[in-house]
């Protein structure tokens, strides 16, 4: 047997841990009702036993390396059986936070979005502020006369002209985050399979909402997750038909209301405001489900309800309210949605990309179940 | 005794069950001097009928055929020392176990009627002997359990000596800044309360406290040992009247700890040197004088493993708590981990441990220390191994520190006996093989020369009898602070490991025994278990063959011998368990209401049918403290057994005779059954080792019976939980048709 190697404790884990609220941590006793209680866990390597004992020991590097953390949907039934009222759930999440912060590029955003606690009004403010100032140097910052037509507003182009290289930009650092996610992960423990193949039954069972559904205590969430989800992809796709029809077919915007466009745009709207609405309730009905809220969950979550509140109330707003109203409520929704597109890989968002990341290499690590029957 | 009455009580469907007439002409056989039925005898004038009966017709004894003698205990209580009371269970063991109206009930009733005669017919009535007792309370060592004691006993009004021998009081406690939290809400450590304790108790004047002081014999009796101590003023003697034992405890040496390294460098301590430090608000390297960055804890240093400590101290988890607290509290920024097997924090203190582990730089690691690396000044590695982290782990340290357990500061009195014994026949020992074995002895026990605390003169040796670990033997279930010496109780952490809090409850505990041990010798009366029992064993020494049984089978160290071997009673020490009566050959020893001639007469007064075609008989000793009220219990859930059974209560399984069997053999009895506590490492005998003590002289007698040619399965010995109630009459039943299966006794109708 080779000589056991040398282990830290590391305190300066253990300190940002408790900086974030978990602190909970170190009165785990390892008696791991969490693991047996956990419907996600995996019988050959349950969770979150094992990583609250790597939280205490502040074993960072176990941790990042280990794709349990991004299996839990945070149900929080751990953090209800728990003798100790340890909260693993609670650590869970602060664990994931922590991840993605420290899987951040470049790292200074991650830890801006990390401390949102602190720094939400430039995360917010900034974007909108930067609206502002492109609508004023342009000399666009005035309403225009007539019905509105927010394309007169803020034309097409200019917008094109941020998102663009914006998605390009998050793009770039999802996959540079993505990529030292994947290369940490198991370890160097080998996979096999192409990643593409294994992509699909992951996107699938994102897509239904399966895993959610095997969590008999997280269902009351799933369908307004799940709406949330389709609500967020409809909005996408609307999007890219919309660039589409905009420039390829030259398609006069306002789209009318019977337009398929403009339904797949309002149904999609109204999945984001239902879904929401449904996660908000149960938010606020359901407290010791779930968990307690973090300045990081707590902003990704109000820059999401920020930006479906604004997006309905601008498209409402066209017709019923002022043309100066609607118009800053416009702009307040191209800040949030704006600072829902950079905060995507250092947000809650990012779960997004590490939990499917981290299901596919479960799927190219284990070996494939016997057939049933 | 002459001239007897007997009251039978219709009561309690007594009456309906059985038939009354015949029970009379049993009565009338018997020559009974009254013979009176009472539809209800436990009512005033039930209790008036008795009383008057009593004084119209000079009746010396009475048989009260009603309920089982642990019911009505407060109706049926008459002088003692005037009138014998013989109860006879109708209700339980008759009428509520077995169907009204048959032959069989009717016998056994009959049985147990002309059984209960014959035994109160040989009955006495104790003449108690009033003796002067001193109400003195002695306290042996001034540790938080000795203090406590004095301060209990003290304060229900003896008088108190408190003999220490260090300089100072307080043991371990002494001067320690800190205590295990013992308060709501128990989650930081408390100031130490002791130097209020031994204020209080330097002001009392009721109190003599001797420093620096050491026993130097104790002889006599409870209620009357004469005592001798040597202070730094002289020999001292006095007389006191019971005694309280809490010398405490030392730590484990931990340089036996090897493989934890604590000689190899002194940055490796022990607890107690960490609370020496902490005491004076240090915490450093001993090495190098500089603070250390992180302390690792080894919790169970050398304790649950065989090679050292086998047992649990039970404090040294709450004092690395605690030590841990005060670190965190006083030297803000040192890491401490806590490498343990199990966290053991029994009650409130579980609130203290989560507490602590929520201190920032506290960590709780479970796993097994294989070893401590490091030499002199150098740096420290602990090597665990079976860590939750799934792997071996090293872990560097700065300063290490050993949870040693505790050792009790208790001699072992059988053995300082078996070395003195040895030693003289290894002198005087008639053949050269006798004293090279003595010699062999002695060299075993070597270790155990001159650790003498209380130098008793108890012909079974100078101290409490220990158990393996070293503590002293203790009914632990029932009676803590019991010890195998009427009248020395034992207190704190020389009775078993426990914490300071425990151990000034201990010492409460064990003061509030003593001064109860004071109050029944004052009225002439047994210590329980058989409280207020006024009869003392009579033994008739002028047929005694000195085979020295008596004394040595006596657990409670009640004879002495003299020089001839002819024991030597000291009735106070006694427990009246029968033990002695039961081991004596020659069946010398008697009480006043038991004896061998009253068991044997009821054995020899129940019909046994002699044609072999008729029903068998057997035979039931049932030991008076768990057996019997089980079968009360049964009965009173109206179970059933066999009707052959005669049960007999006897005070312990350990006061059968051998010659009962015999008797119940020969007259034709199929077989035996006795049913006694517990024994063994968790021995529930009420005595010790009458239980024991009985299994050994039966395995011997099964011998005897295979040599006559009648089954060993005849003599059947049980043991018997007060809580099993519902297996006793499963147990009379299977014994029942097994002994159909043997057939009946071949000696019947000899």
């Amino acid at each position: 047997m080779a000589a056991p190697s040398a282990i830290l404790p590391s305190t300066a884990f253990s300190e940002e841990l408790r900086r974030r609220g978990g602190a909970t941590a170190a009165r785990c006793y390892q008696c791991a009702t969490c693991s047996g209680v956990c419907e996600l866990a995996p019988e050959d390597s349950p969770f979150p036993r094992r990583q609250m004992l790597w939280a205490q020991w502040g074993l960072a590097d176990r941790l990042a390396a280990h794709p349990a953390v991004w299996l839990c949907y945070q149900c929080n039934d751990c953090t209800q059986r728990c003798p100790r009222d340890a909260r693993p759930g609670d650590v869970l999440q602060i664990l994931r936070a922590l991840a993605i912060e420290g899987l951040a590029f470049p790292r200074v955003l991650g830890q801006l979005v990390g401390r949102a606690a602190t720094t939400w009004p430039i995360l917010i403010g900034a974007p909108i502020l930067f609206w502002i100032v492109l609508l004023a140097s342009t000399g666009l910052l005035s309403v225009p006369k007539g019905t509105l037509v927010y394309g007169d507003f803020v034309p097409h182009w200019l917008i094109y002209s941020v998102f663009f290289p914006v998605a390009g930009w998050v793009m770039y650092a999802s996959w540079v985050s993505g990529r030292g996610f994947w290369n940490l992960l198991g370890d160097g423990s080998p996979r096999s399979g192409s990643f593409l193949l294994h992509l699909l039954p992951v996107l699938t069972e994102i897509a239904t909402h399966k895993r959610f559904a095997s969590c008999e205590a997280a269902r009351p969430r799933r369908l307004g997750h799940l709406l949330l989800l389709w609500g967020f992809v409809g909005a996408a796709i609307t999007s890219g038909l919309l660039v589409v029809a905009l420039y390829g077919f030259h398609t006069e915007l306002p789209l009318p209301l019977e337009h398929p466009f403009k339904i797949l745009g309002n149904v999609s709207g109204v999945l984001l405001v239902v879904g929401g609405v449904l996660l908000v309730r149960n938010r606020l009905t359901d407290g010791e489900r779930t968990g307690t809220s973090t300045a990081f969950d707590t902003f990704f979550l109000t820059v999401v309800l920020a930006v479906i509140a604004t997006g309905v109330l601008s498209e409402v707003g066209r017709f019923a309210f002022p043309a100066e109203l609607a118009c800053a409520l416009y702009v307040v929704h191209l800040g949030v949605v704006l600072s829902l597109f950079l905060t995507f890989p250092y947000s809650k968002f990012a779960h997004l990309l590490y939990r499917t990341l981290a299901l596919v290499h479960g799927r190219m690590t284990t070996p494939p179940a016997p057939a049933e029957g | 005794m002459e001239r007897l009455g007997v009251f039978l009580c219709t009561g309690c469907g007594i009456g309906q069950a059985l038939n009354l007439e015949g029970l009379g002409a049993v009565a009338k056989e018997l020559r009974a001097a009254a013979c009176i039925t009472h539809p209800c005898l436990c009512a005033p004038e039930g209790v008036e009928a008795i009383r008057s009966a009593l004084a119209g017709d000079e009746l010396g004894g009475i048989l009260l055929a009603a309920c089982s003698p642990r019911a009505k205990q407060a109706e049926f209580r008459f002088d003692p020392t005037r009138v014998a009371v013989e109860r006879v269970s109708l209700r339980e063991h008759v009428v509520w176990s077995h169907p009204a109206g048959e032959e069989d009930t009717q016998l056994l009733a009959e049985d147990l009627l002309r059984m209960g005669m014959v035994r109160l017919a040989k009955m006495t009535t104790p003449k108690p002997q009033v003796e002067a007792i001193e109400r003195t309370v002695l306290v042996v060592g001034g540790g938080v359990a000795g203090l406590e004691a004095a301060r209990a006993a003290a304060g229900a009004g003896h008088p108190v000596v408190l003999v220490e021998a260090q300089e100072r009081l307080g043991g371990h406690l002494a001067g320690l800044r800190h205590l295990v939290p013992e308060r709501p809400p128990y989650d930081a450590p408390h100031p130490n309360r002791l130097p209020e304790l031994i204020a209080d108790l330097l002001a009392h004047p009721q109190v003599r406290i001797f420093t620096s002081s050491q026993l130097r014999g104790i002889a006599g009796q409870p209620g009357q040992f004469r005592v001798e101590v040597e202070t730094p003023q002289g020999m001292q003697s006095f007389a006191v009247g019971a005694i309280v034992q809490a010398t405490g405890a030392h730590p484990y040496e931990a340089p036996k700890l090897s493989h934890l390294g604590y000689s190899h460098s002194p940055n490796i301590m022990t607890s107690h040197e960490l609370e020496a430090m902490l005491r004076d608000g240090i915490l450093r390297r001993p090495s190098d004088l500089r603070p250390p960055q992180r302390v690792v804890f080894i919790q169970c240093a050398g304790s649950r493993d065989p090679q050292h400590l086998a047992y649990c101290s039970a404090e040294c988890c709450a004092t690395t708590l605690k030590q841990v607290a005060v670190i965190h509290r006083e030297f803000p920024g040192v890491e401490t981990v806590v490498l343990y097997r199990d966290m053991r924090t029994p009650g409130q203190l579980e609130r203290f441990y989560q507490a602590v582990q929520e201190q920032p730089g506290s960590l709780f690691a479970r796993g097994e220390v294989e070893r401590v690396e490091g030499n002199g000044a150098g740096p420290l590695t602990v090597y665990l191994k079976d860590s939750l982290l799934g792997n071996a782990v090293a872990l560097p340290a700065d300063l290490v520190v050993l949870a040693v357990g505790m050792v009790p500061n208790a001699a072992d009195g059988e053995a300082i006996r078996a070395l003195h014994d040895a030693e003289r026949r290894a002198a005087t020992g008639e053949s050269e093989t006798q004293r090279a074995e003595a010699r062999k002895v002695v060299e075993q026990l070597a270790a155990h020369e001159g650790t003498e605390i209380l130098h008793l003169d108890y012909r079974q040796g100078p101290d409490l009898p220990a158990l393996k670990y070293g503590f002293p033997d203790s009914h632990f279930i029932c009676f803590p602070y019991e010890t195998r010496r009427t009248g020395i109780y034992a207190a704190g952490t020389m009775r078993a490991p426990m914490d300071a809090a425990q151990a000034a409850e201990d010492g409460w505990g064990a003061a509030m025994k003593a001064v109860q041990c004071v109050a029944a010798l004052s009225r002439g009366e047994a210590v329980h278990p058989r409280s207020g029992d006024l009869g003392i064993p009579d033994f008739f020494l002028q047929r005694c063959t000195q085979c020295k049984r008596c004394t040595e089978e006596c657990p409670f160290g009640t004879l002495n011998e003299d020089a001839k071997g002819t024991p030597q009673l000291n009735p106070l020490r006694c427990r009246r368990c029968g033990i002695c009566m039961g081991a004596c050959p020659e069946r010398i020893i008697s009480f006043p209401d038991y004896s061998v001639d009253g068991v044997a007469s009821m054995i020899k007064a129940m019909s046994v049918p002699e044609d072999v075609e008729e029903k068998p008989r057997i035979v039931a000793l049932l030991c008076e403290n768990d057996a019997l009220p089980a079968l009360d219990v049964a009965a009173s859930q109206r179970r059933r057994w066999n009707p052959w059974v005669r049960v007999i209560p006897i005070r312990c399984l350990g006061s059968t005779n051998i010659v009962w069997i015999a008797d119940a053999l020969s007259r034709g009895i199929d077989g035996m059954v006795l049913i006694g506590c517990r024994y063994g490492d968790d021995y529930q005998c009420h005595y010790v080792r009458g239980s024991e003590l009985a299994h050994t002289r039966l395995g011997n007698v099964q011998e005897t019976l295979q040599r006559l040619a009648l089954e060993p399965e005849r003599i059947k010995v049980v043991e018997l939980a007060h809580d099993e109630y519902g297996r006793i009459p499963e147990i009379l039943d299977e014994f029942a048709t097994d002994l159909e299966k043997l057939g009946p006794s071949p000696l019947k109708g000899f």
